[in-house]
C-alpha cells in the first residue's frame, strides 16, 4: 500500500481516504434531481455529460447523520466520482483535501471505529497528511440497510 | 418474401457455423448429451423453417437426421460413428443447399428428386446390422457431397468475393455502444452551447453554422439509432403468414391480433425473440387452441383468438402471448412432470398451480399425446426459456382452465431509445414509456366522475370505471391543490392489457430518451425503470409503469387484453355511428360538433383573447384565428378551453365552457330549421343536445389562418444603418419597414439628434422610438443608447417587443 495515490476527504468531520485509482474525477455538483421514496442516503442523480450519475450522501450512507441533526456538516461543492459494478456514483462529502501518498499498510487500531464507521472502514491508514480511514468503497455504495439486514438475518 | 428468404438463408448458415464447432466436438465423443442437444436443435429449426418456404428436400433431409438424433436423445439409440457420419453428411448436404438457394440456383443439381435417399437411408436403424456397409455408403454419400460442394465452391466464392454482393459489416456491439454514447456526449454539448449562444444574443454569423451542425447532429444520431433499433414489426409482420400457416396445418381456425409494433428494439434482441416467439405461437394453435367444433361446444367463438402485445418500459420489453384456447392442464403437467421425474410427487402436492404450470419450461418436457409435424417433440419451450435466459430475459406462464394461456417473455435492455413523454408532479419530473400512453385526458374532476373509492380512486373513462393512482401519492411528493381539482390524466395500457389511470399536474412534452440503468439501491425501490437526459442536460427518472401498477395490484393474471379486443370486434361491427365531440357553451347550452371536425382541444389564457375587433381573435402556435362562442360578458376564468375545429383549409376556435367528452350519434336527428347554426338536436345520453351545423359556422366565420403580425421598425437613414444596424435589427426578429409604411405599431430607431430636431420641429415622431448616441458615455438624464452597444440595443428590441405582444393580448 506504500506510495499508492489516496485522496483525502473529510467525511463527517473525519479524515478519510480512497484509493484514488477509485476515483475517476471531481466535479463540481450541479443540480442534483431528487428521487422520491428513495433511501435517504440516496442524494439524487445528477448528470455528467451525457451520463447520469447516482449522488450519495456519504455522511447518510455510512449511517451517521439522523434528520434531525441535518447541517452539522458542511457539504463540499465538489463531488468524487466513482463507479461501482458498471454504476457511476457522485460521493457528497464535507470536503475534498487533497491528494497525497499512502505512508504505511492498512492497519487496524485496538477498539475498532464504532459500529458504522467499521462497516465502511477497510481500516486506518498513514499518509503524508496524517492517519486517516481508509473506505472501502463498496460497503459504503451497499448503504447502511446492509448492515441493518444482517443484523436482523442474524437475529 | 425475399426478405423472409434471405433471413432463413442468413439464419441457417450462422447456425451451421456455430455447430461447425459442436458437429467436430461431437464426432469425437458421440455420447456428449449437450452438444447433441445443439445439433439435435439446429435440424429441428431448419425442419421447421422449410416448412414455411416450399423446400421439401431440405425438409426431408433435416426431418431424418432429427429422427435419428430424437431417439438418441430418447435413449432408443446409442449414438455411434456411423449415426454421426450420417448426421454431418446430411448437415453437408444442407450447408450446399443453402449456397445453391441463396445463388438462386435449382436444387436439381443435387441429382433428381429423392436424390437425398442415400443419406436419408444412412440413418434407418435397419443398416446398423450392416455397419460396414453403412459406413462405406457414408464415404461415398458424403464424398459425393464433398466432390458437388467442391465444384460448387468454385462459384460460390467468387459469387463472395464480389464486394457488390455484400453491402453489409458485422461490428462488436460494444463500438456502437461507444458511437453512441459520444452522439448523445455530443448532442448535450450541443445544447449547451446553444443556451450560451442564446444568452450571448443573436449573432448571424455563428448560428448559421450552428444550424448547420444541428441539423447534420441529429441526422447522426438518427443514423446511430437506427443502426441498433429495429420496430418490432419486423418481427409481427411475419406472424399472420406463420398463424394462417400453422392453423391450415392444425385444421383450426385462428385470429391473430398484433399491438405495440412500433416498440423499438436492438436488433440483436430481434434475433433472439424471433425463434422463441414462433415457438410459443405454433405451440399455441397447436396445443392450446381447440378444434372448430370442440370451440363450439364448448360455447366459444369458432374462431380461435391468439394476440400478441408489446411492451417496453425502459430497459425491459415485456411481450404477452394470449390465446383464449384450452388452457394447461395442472394435472397432466403434474403426472408428466412426475412420471419424468422432474419432481417427486411429495414436492407436487405442495407445489401451487403457477408453480406447476411453469414446469414446462424444463428441459426434456412435453405433453403432447401425439407428435405432430408443427410444434415438435418438446424442444420448443425448454430452448424458448434458454434463449431468453441467455440474454437475461426471462418467461413465465398463466392459464385459466377453458380460458386460455398467457405466456409473458421479458427482455430487458441495457442501452435503449425509446419515446417517452415528461409529466410534472410537485416541482418533479418525471419519464413515462410513450408506448404505454393510450391517452391523455385533461377534465375537471366532475367531467370524470372521480370518485374515491376506500383508498382508491376512480375515474370514468369512455364509459368505463378506470382505477386512477395519484402520481403525487404514489411517490410521495406534496399534492398540488390543482391536481385533484384539475388533473391530467394519462392512461396507461400494460402489456396484460389492464387500464389505469395516472394523474398527473401537467405533461411537458415528448420525445426520445436515452434511457440508462440506474444503480441497484435506486432500482430496489420499484418504482423506476432507468434514468435519461432531456435535452438541457437534466436528469430525469423514467418511470417502472408496470411495476408501479402491480405494487398496486392494478395487474390481472387473466387476458384483459383478449376479452377487451374481442369487446372492441364487436363493437366495430355495430358500430358505424358518427361521433362527436359533447360540450357545454358558453351560454350553457349542451352542444356537440361532429368530431371529425376538432383538431384539438386547446387551452388559452384569457388574456390572450383580442376582443378588440368585431370578432374576437386569438393567437395559437404564431395563427390568428377567428373565435366563436364567447360570452358577451367578459370572461371570469383565466384560462378558456378551446376547440379547434378545422375544415381542411380554414380553422376557427369554438370557446367552450367545458368538454365532456367523445360521444357516439346514436339518437335520431331532428333538424331545426329556425337556427341556420344548427344542424339539429339529438339525443345524447337521454338529454337533448345542439348538433352545430359544421357548413353555415365555416361559410360564415371559417378564413385561412394568418400568420401573426411581425414587429416593425424603422431605421435612420444612411449607409451604417443599412449595412451594420439593419441585420441586427432583422435577426432580433423585426421587419424593417420605409417611413411610409410605419403605422402605430411600428418601432422607430432614430439618432439622438434626429430626435431632438424633431421633437423641435413638432414632426410626427412614432410612439416607440429607440434613440441612439454617438457617444459611448451617455449625458446624464438621456435615454438613448450608445449605437455599438449591442447589449443594449437588443434588450431595447426586445423589451418593446413584449411590451407589444402584452398590449395584443
Amino acid at each position: 500500500m506504500t506510495g499508492d495515490l489516496l485522496v483525502i476527504l473529510q467525511i463527517a468531520g473525519r479524515r478519510c481516504a480512497l484509493s484514488a485509482l477509485e476515483v475517476k474525477s471531481v466535479i463540481e455538483t450541479g443540480t442534483i434531481t431528487p428521487i422520491p421514496r428513495a433511501p435517504a442516503w440516496i442524494a439524487g442523480i445528477t448528470a455528467l455529460r451525457s451520463q447520469a450519475l447516482t449522488v450519495i450522501d456519504c455522511r447518510r450512507a455510512i449511517g451517521l447523520v439522523s434528520d434531525a441533526a441535518d447541517g452539522e456538516w458542511p457539504t463540499d461543492h465538489r463531488a468524487a466520482v466513482v463507479a461501482e459494478g458498471g454504476h457511476s456514483y457522485a460521493l457528497l462529502v464535507d470536503g475534498i483535501e487533497d491528494i497525497t501518498t499512502a505512508a504505511g499498510e492498512v492497519g487496524q487500531i485496538p477498539g475498532g471505529f464504532g459500529a458504522e464507521w467499521s462497516r465502511v472502514a477497510r481500516g486506518m491508514i498513514e499518509t503524508m497528511a496524517g492517519p486517516a480511514l481508509l473506505v472501502d468503497l463498496g460497503a459504503l455504495l451497499a448503504g447502511p440497510e446492509a448492515v441493518r439486514g444482517e443484523i436482523e438475518a442474524a437475529a | 418474401m425475399d426478405d423472409l428468404l434471405a433471413e432463413f438463408i442468413a439464419e441457417t448458415r450462422e447456425m451451421l457455423e456455430a455447430s461447425g464447432g459442436e458437429l467436430v466436438a461431437w464426432e469425437a465423443d458421440p455420447a456428449d448429451r449437450a452438444r447433441l442437444d445443439t445439433i439435435f436443435r439446429f435440424v429441428h429449426t431448419v425442419k421447421g423453417n422449410c416448412g414455411f418456404f416450399d423446400f421439401p428436400r431440405l425438409a426431408s433431409l433435416s426431418h431424418a437426421a432429427e429422427d435419428a438424433l430424437a431417439d438418441c436423445r430418447a435413449g432408443r439409440r446409442d449414438p455411434d460413428q456411423h449415426l454421426v457420419s450420417g448426421v454431418l453428411a446430411i448437415i453437408d448436404r444442407i450447408a450446399q443447399m443453402i449456397d445453391a438457394i441463396e445463388a438462386g440456383e435449382d436444387l436439381a443439381a443435387f441429382g433428381p428428386e429423392g436424390g437425398d435417399e442415400d443419406l436419408i437411408a444412412l440413418l434407418d436403424v435397419s443398416h446398423e446390422t450392416s455397419f460396414s456397409a453403412g459406413l462405406e455408403g457414408v464415404k461415398e454419400g458424403s464424398g459425393g457431397g464433398l466432390a458437388a460442394a467442391s465444384e460448387d465452391q468454385g462459384t460460390s466464392t467468387a459469387r463472395r468475393a464480389d464486394p457488390a454482393a455484400q453491402r453489409t459489416i458485422r461490428l462488436p456491439v460494444e463500438l456502437l455502444d461507444r458511437v453512441m454514447s459520444g452522439v448523445s456526449d455530443m448532442v448535450l454539448a450541443r445544447n449547451d452551447l446553444a443556451h450560451r449562444l442564446r444568452q450571448a444574443g443573436t449573432q448571424p454569423t455563428i448560428d448559421g453554422p450552428f444550424e448547420r451542425l444541428t441539423t447534420i447532429l441529429s441526422d447522426v444520431r438518427d443514423a446511430i439509432t437506427r443502426m441498433r433499433m429495429q420496430r418490432i414489426e419486423t418481427l409481427f409482420s411475419a406472424l399472420p403468414r406463420l398463424v394462417r400457416d400453422v392453423s391450415a396445418e392444425c385444421g383450426k381456425q385462428v385470429m391473430i391480433d398484433l399491438d405495440g409494433g412500433d416498440v423499438e428494439l436492438d436488433r440483436e434482441m430481434i434475433e433472439t425473440i424471433r425463434d422463441p416467439l414462433t415457438h410459443i405461437i405454433r405451440n399455441a394453435i397447436d396445443h392450446g387452441i381447440e378444434a372448430p367444433s370442440t370451440r363450439l361446444q364448448h360455447g366459444k367463438r369458432e374462431i380461435g383468438l391468439l394476440a400478441i402485445a408489446a411492451r417496453q418500459s425502459g430497459n425491459t420489453i415485456s411481450i404477452a402471448i394470449a390465446d383464449d384456447g384450452r388452457g394447461l392442464d395442472e394435472e397432466r403437467i403434474a403426472a408428466k412432470a412426475v412420471a419424468t421425474g422432474l419432481v417427486t410427487a411429495q414436492d407436487r402436492a405442495a407445489m401451487p398451480r403457477d408453480k406447476v404450470l411453469n414446469l414446462i419450461f424444463e428441459p426434456g418436457f412435453s405433453t403432447a399425446e401425439t407428435v405432430s409435424n408443427v410444434s415438435g417433440r418438446g424442444v420448443g419451450l425448454d430452448v424458448v426459456r434458454q434463449n431468453l435466459e441467455k440474454v437475461g430475459g426471462s418467461i413465465k406462464v398463466a392459464s385459466a382452465p377453458g380460458h386460455g394461456t398467457t405466456f409473458t417473455l421479458q427482455i430487458p435492455l441495457t442501452l435503449s431509445i425509446i419515446a417517452g413523454l415528461t409529466v410534472e408532479v410537485a416541482g418533479h419530473r418525471f419519464a413515462i414509456p410513450q408506448s404505454y400512453v393510450e391517452e391523455i385526458v385533461q377534465a375537471s374532476s366532475r367531467a370524470l366522475d372521480f370518485t374515491r373509492m376506500g383508498e382508491t380512486a376512480l375515474v370514468t373513462f369512455r364509459g368505463k370505471r378506470v382505477p386512477c393512482l395519484m402520481l403525487g401519492e404514489v411517490l410521495g411528493l406534496a399534492e398540488d391543490e390543482a391536481t385533484a381539482t384539475e388533473p391530467t390524466l394519462v392512461m396507461l395500457r400494460l402489456a396484460s392489457g389492464d387500464l389505469f389511470a395516472l394523474a398527473v399536474e401537467g405533461i411537458h412534452n415528448h420525445g426520445d430518451l436515452v434511457v440508462k440503468p440506474l444503480a441497484p439501491a435506486v432500482m430496489k425501490s420499484g418504482l423506476y425503470a432507468g434514468s435519461t437526459l432531456l435535452d438541457d442536460g437534466t436528469p430525469v427518472l423514467l418511470l417502472d409503469v408496470a411495476n408501479i401498477a402491480a405494487q398496486h395490484a392494478l395487474v390481472s393474471d387473466t387476458r384483459a387484453r383478449v376479452l377487451g379486443a374481442e369487446e372492441d370486434a364487436a363493437g366495430a361491427s355495430a358500430d358505424t355511428a358518427p361521433r362527436a365531440m359533447l360540450f357545454t357553451d358558453f351560454a350553457g347550452r349542451r352542444s356537440a360538433v361532429r368530431l371529425e371536425l376538432v383538431q384539438r382541444i386547446e387551452t388559452a389564457p384569457a388574456s390572450a383573447i383580442d376582443r378588440s375587433a368585431a370578432r374576437p381573435r386569438v393567437v395559437i402556435d404564431g395563427l390568428i384565428l377567428p373565435l366563436l362562442g364567447l360570452p358577451d360578458a367578459p370572461l371570469t376564468q383565466n384560462r378558456v378551453r378551446l376547440l379547434r375545429l378545422s375544415d381542411g383549409t380554414c380553422e376557427l376556435l369554438y370557446a367552450v365552457r367545458e368538454v365532456e367528452d367523445a360521444v357516439e350519434l346514436t339518437g335520431a336527428l331532428s333538424p331545426v330549421p329556425e337556427d341556420p347554426l344548427v344542424e339539429a338536436i339529438t339525443l345524447i345520453g337521454g338529454t337533448p343536445a345542439t348538433l352545430i351545423d359544421a357548413h353555415e359556422l365555416f361559410a360564415r366565420h371559417g378564413e385561412p389562418p394568418l400568420a401573426a403580425e411581425r414587429l416593425r421598425c424603422t431605421l435612420p437613414e444612411g449607409e451604417w444603418a443599412r449595412a451594420i444596424l439593419a441585420p441586427l435589427v432583422a435577426a432580433a426578429g423585426y421587419d424593417i419597414v420605409g417611413a411610409d409604411e410605419a403605422d402605430d405599431g411600428t418601432v422607430g430607431i432614430l439618432f439622438e439628434d434626429v430626435y431632438e430636431v424633431a421633437e423641435a420641429l413638432g414632426r410626427p415622431i412614432p410612439p416607440r422610438v429607440i434613440r441612439l448616441r454617438d457617444q459611448p458615455e451617455a449625458p446624464a438624464g438621456s435615454e438613448t443608447i450608445y449605437r455599438y452597444d449591442r447589449e443594449a440595443l437588443l434588450a431595447a428590441l426586445a423589451a418593446v417587443a413584449s411590451a407589444r405582444t402584452g398590449e395584443a393580448a
